[in-house]
């Protein structure tokens, strides 16, 4: 970019449509900058947490606006960065996504106090990288976001300094997600060698057929393949996933993977060669079969949910085979939104259970979990909920989720790929249904339990996502009319 | 009407579960209040229902969600309707339910409330899929009933009962995600989901789809069923479930897959069914000889009973697809029947294991001695189930034999010798549990049955008799819908052999791919 075409971006931010479609980002930015300020001044140090929730709010109130605006303001800042009713809604699962993260990690924060302002201003930095990534038009501006979302994910991860995994999750995640990252930026570069432009639009009319370009594409997708951990990129999530604080793991397994998918599926793909088609469709089945082959050996509940978000990103990628090639014609973006939001909720929920158990003292290993059903009934079922809903039974968002994908795969003539991932789903029935066996079919052991401690905030995160999995699994009409154009 | 009756049960089980823990004789009664009140909707729905006319009866129709289709969006809806095949499955969804519930008061004594939460939850989830008009609520349903199934035999079942729960959970839910792509094609190649649409456009998809689309739904219900290489899930299960999960189990659900195969497979598409006749003939056939050859070898006595289930749905399917019209009536009665005959043979064999604590034949011997009332309902619920001339079993596998001599002989006769070896084994395993001499000095102080259980048993039997002498009544009521399934069997079959005759009547389908 010239610095010509930067003042001109400049100039662009005064007008309305660009403070209308930028409003979330300011909202966050400012958000930032106030919580760490509130932990300064002594005077505004009890109004950090109002203003991290106002900050959220107006973040989301804004892309609600821009989902009911009557003309979506669409490509801003010369270009390179969109808004429209579709970012809107992802901006949407962001927030909440976030928030979940928040609530659950109010319930377990105990040795670091001292940092709590940081981790509050860590997550709306997150929040506001995932914005920016789904609404880039340019690889530049899709690396800021993704730099903006990654740098809070790596502190976040090690975050429980006390606890040697934490720090090793952290490092791990750190020093893979650079190489991932670097790999980005030299597929970008491939690009603008090859065709003299980063911004996606003008790389959408070009054709990407010489050998550079598609070396520039492949490092893009395995960068973006890493981040969301697909086969074989999926090695590091067991360890990393399991190491992190759990909340910090919910938004990695959720937040992140929306926000990649986000883009992925909305700006990428149909830049893909449908000549791709086949080795993506096989590297997404690939991706259902590790994830769910890693997940049925885990004897922990939080690594075994680690290895269960591979599978789903397999299902994700699945989309991205079917829409490649062409403008979205059989529904790949709202069948991934749909899927992700539903995602999001579940597994969010679970892992916000799991925070709850460990704020409680209780490992997170399966057989720690027997007989829970007992002793604590209703955190039972909602874990119960929550994990049939990420295996997909109907009443329940995950159902109409993988209801969507097979939908636009059978539409895409993609049938043989569609029956072999709905049996690789049954081989993930196996593991979710162990961990039902082992909540409330198995006795419970003899020996005492810990007290249960009230969390209001743990409380109200799986409330939250309960009452989420069964609207989005029962009533889905007023999400569809959104997400249709 | 459809609605409330399908959801009362959902309503009442949340009733359930909002109760302390400790009420739990409060938590039973509610329960057994609910289902008599959804028994007593479900027979006025039976009685109402019109058996002259062959369509949809007491439809609703309410939009619930769209889907975007090729052309234009697909309404997904909450449809729900009887026809004369599905009003007969709610009769005896509804007439079973009570007893089960009451049933429960026999064997279920820890964590009750949850049991019946479950059951009601069921009882939702199996008249759902019996009235549902829409393939995407169908499909709904049928996985939902999944769940309180898993539950009531992973909790409450005998020794090994997480085996047996999750191999019946995997084993169908492998079978419906295959189902659920055909589901999923079909809507997308229809442009529909409501199921009286898609049965008038159906056959307009082309052959080779519809072939898959018949093979991923009759693969679900195959394994539902269970047809022959599909059948080890439900000894496990119907093994080691509590006594109402096996009513349930036999009596319901696997109807479930027969309604599925009459519903979605003969009905939607029939010039594929005639087509895969032959296969389904030979599976039918050859279960019901294995089954009961398997039933022959079992020590234990509700292995022996989940085996005869094997072998009687044999029959069923025997009848669906020899696609005639005494056979398909006997099929449809035969489904019912079975539910009543197996239902009360798993009633009786939980009330003497509550007693004896052995499934094993060998534990008993002589035990009409001390239970002559209970040795009365064994012996005419055997002779019910091995089809005595004048019970039920007899109406339904005679009307189906008869029916499939006309098409099929070989498979009839292979089909009648599996008559023979079902009394050879029902009557086999009465001589050991109930006579002969009282070799277990444990058995002589069994208490014979009580009003309870006697109350239970009696509309059964009383059902069972009348289904004998009088299954006219339920015969006319699914008559006139079973002779427009099989007139849609006979036009496929005339344009199939006008297809042959002339091989150029071929191109136009070929040249609108």
């Amino acid at each position: 970019m010239s610095s010509a075409q930067a003042l001109t971006a400049f100039e662009g931010l005064a007008t309305s449509e660009a403070r209308l479609a930028l409003a979330p980002l300011l909202a966050l930015g400012l958000g930032v900058v106030l919580t760490l300020l509130c932990d300064v001044v002594d005077a505004l140090r009890a109004a950090r947490t109002p203003v991290f929730l106002s900050a959220l709010a107006a973040a989301a109130a804004a892309e609600a606006r821009l989902l009911v605006a009557p003309r979506a303001p669409g490509a801003v800042l010369d270009g390179t960065f969109r808004a429209d009713p579709a970012t809107a809604a992802w901006g949407l699962l962001f927030v909440l996504s976030v928030l979940l993260a928040w609530l659950a990690s109010r319930g377990t924060r105990r040795e670091s106090r001292a940092f709590e302002p940081e981790h509050d201003a860590l997550l709306l930095s997150a929040a506001a990288g995932m914005m920016v990534m789904t609404g880039a038009l340019d690889l530049v501006v899709f690396f800021v976001g993704l730099e903006l979302l990654s740098l809070p994910l790596y502190a976040l991860c090690a975050f429980r300094r006390s606890r040697a995994e934490s720090v090793e999750a952290g490092l791990k995640y750190f020093l893979l997600g650079s190489f991932a990252s670097a790999l980005f930026l030299y597929g970008s570069a491939l690009l603008y060698a090859a065709t003299g432009s980063v911004s996606l639009v003008e790389l959408a009319r070009l054709d990407l057929g010489s050998p550079l370009a598609l070396a520039g594409l492949a490092l893009l997708a395995a960068s973006l393949f890493f981040k969301v951990a697909v086969f074989p990129f999926h090695l590091w999530v067991p360890d990393v996933y399991q190491g992190s604080p759990t909340p910090v793991t919910g938004l990695m397994a959720t937040g992140t993977k929306a926000a990649a998918f986000g883009f992925l599926v909305v700006q990428l793909t149909p830049l893909l060669p449908a000549s791709g088609r086949t080795l993506v469709a096989v590297l997404a089945l690939a991706t259902m079969l590790a994830g769910n082959l890693g997940a049925l050996g885990q004897g922990d509940l939080k690594r075994m949910l680690a290895y269960s978000s591979v599978a789903h990103a397999g299902t994700l990628l699945l989309l991205v085979a079917a829409g490649m090639g062409a403008p979205d014609e059989h529904g790949a973006l709202p069948a991934a939104f749909y899927y992700l939001a539903g995602y999001l909720v579940s597994a969010m929920g679970a892992f916000a259970v799991l925070a709850r158990l460990e704020s409680e003292g209780r490992s997170t290993r399966l057989e720690a979990l027997r007989g829970l059903a007992h002793d604590r009934p209703a955190l039972a079922a909602l874990l119960g909920l929550f994990v049939l809903s990420l295996g997909g039974i109907p009443a329940t968002a995950g159902f109409l989720g993988k209801w969507f994908v097979f939908a636009v795969l059978v539409r895409a003539d993609l049938v043989a790929v569609a029956v072999i991932g709905a049996l690789l789903s049954t081989l993930a029935l196996a593991y979710y249904l162990r961990v039902i066996v082992v909540l409330a079919m198995e006795p419970a052991p003899e020996d005492g339990v810990p007290a249960p401690e009230r969390t209001w905030s743990l409380g109200l995160a799986t409330g939250l996502c309960a009452a989420l999995v069964l609207v989005l699994g029962l009533l889905p009409a007023p999400f569809l009319a959104w997400l249709r154009p | 009407m459809l609605a409330l009756l399908t959801f009362l049960p959902l309503v009442g089980a949340l009733a359930v579960a909002l109760l302390p823990r400790r009420a739990e004789s409060l938590a039973r009664l509610l329960a057994l209040l609910c289902t008599a009140l959804v028994a007593v909707l479900g027979l006025w729905v039976f009685v109402r229902f019109d058996g002259a006319r062959a369509g949809f009866q007491e439809e609703l129709q309410r939009a619930w969600f769209t889907l975007s289709g090729r052309s234009a969006a697909i309404p997904v809806q909450l449809h729900l309707g009887v026809d004369g095949i599905s009003v007969l499955l709610v009769a005896l969804t509804v007439v079973l339910m009570p007893l089960v519930v009451l049933s429960a008061y026999g064997h279920v004594r820890v964590r009750v409330k949850e049991f019946l939460v479950w059951l009601l939850v069921m009882e939702t989830g199996m008249l759902g899929v019996f009235v549902a008009l829409d393939v995407v609520l169908f499909y709904f349903f049928w996985e939902v009933s999944l769940v309180p199934l898993y539950f009531l035999v992973g909790i409450w079942g005998g020794e090994r009962r997480l085996y047996a729960t999750v191999k019946f959970f995997l084993y169908t839910v492998a079978g419906s995600l295959v189902m659920l792509v055909g589901v999923i094609a079909l809507i997308y190649g229809l442009g529909s989901a409501s199921v009286p649409e898609l049965l008038q456009r159906s056959v307009s998809l082309e052959p080779a789809a519809q072939a898959w689309i018949f093979g991923a739904f009759a693969l679900a219900f195959a394994i539902k069923v269970p047809i022959l290489p599909f059948h080890t899930w439900l000894a496990d299960a119907h093994t080691e479930a509590p006594t109402s999960g096996s009513v349930l189990l036999a009596g319901v659900l696997l109807k479930m897959g027969t309604y599925g195969l009459l519903r979605f497979g003969i009905q939607l598409f029939p010039g594929v069914a005639l087509d895969a006749a032959p296969v389904f003939l030979a599976l039918g056939a050859l279960g019901i000889v294995y089954g009961a050859l398997l039933a022959l070898a079992q020590r234990d006595l509700k292995r022996l009973i989940a085996c005869s289930s094997v072998s009687h749905l044999g029959f069923v399917v025997l009848g669906l697809f020899a696609l005639t019209g005494p056979a398909l009536r006997g099929a449809l009665l035969q489904m019912v029947n079975h539910g009543i005959s197996t239902g009360l043979l798993f009633l009786l064999v939980g009330m003497v294991y509550e007693r004896t604590h052995t499934r094993d034949l060998e534990r008993y011997g002589g035990i009409a001695a001390v239970m002559p009332v209970f040795a009365l309902f064994f012996v005419f619920t055997v002779l019910s189930s091995a089809g005595l001339p004048g019970l039920n079993g007899f109406v339904g596998e005679y009307l189906i034999l008869a029916g499939t001599f006309e098409t099929a002989p070989l498979w009839a006769a292979v089909g009648v010798s599996g008559v023979v070896l079902g009394a050879v084994y029902l009557l086999m395993a009465t001589r050991r549990v109930l006579f002969g001499p009282l070799v277990h000095a444990e058995n002589r102080a069994l208490a014979d049955l009580g009003a309870r259980e006697i109350g239970l048993l009696l509309p059964l039997v009383a059902l069972a008799l009348w289904i004998g002498i009088q299954p006219g009544v339920l015969l006319a009521k699914c008559a006139p819908t079973l002779e427009r399934v099989l007139e849609r069997v006979e036009e496929s079959r005339f344009t199939a052999r006008l297809d042959s005759a002339l091989p150029v009547s071929t191109l136009p389908s070929e040249a609108s791919r």
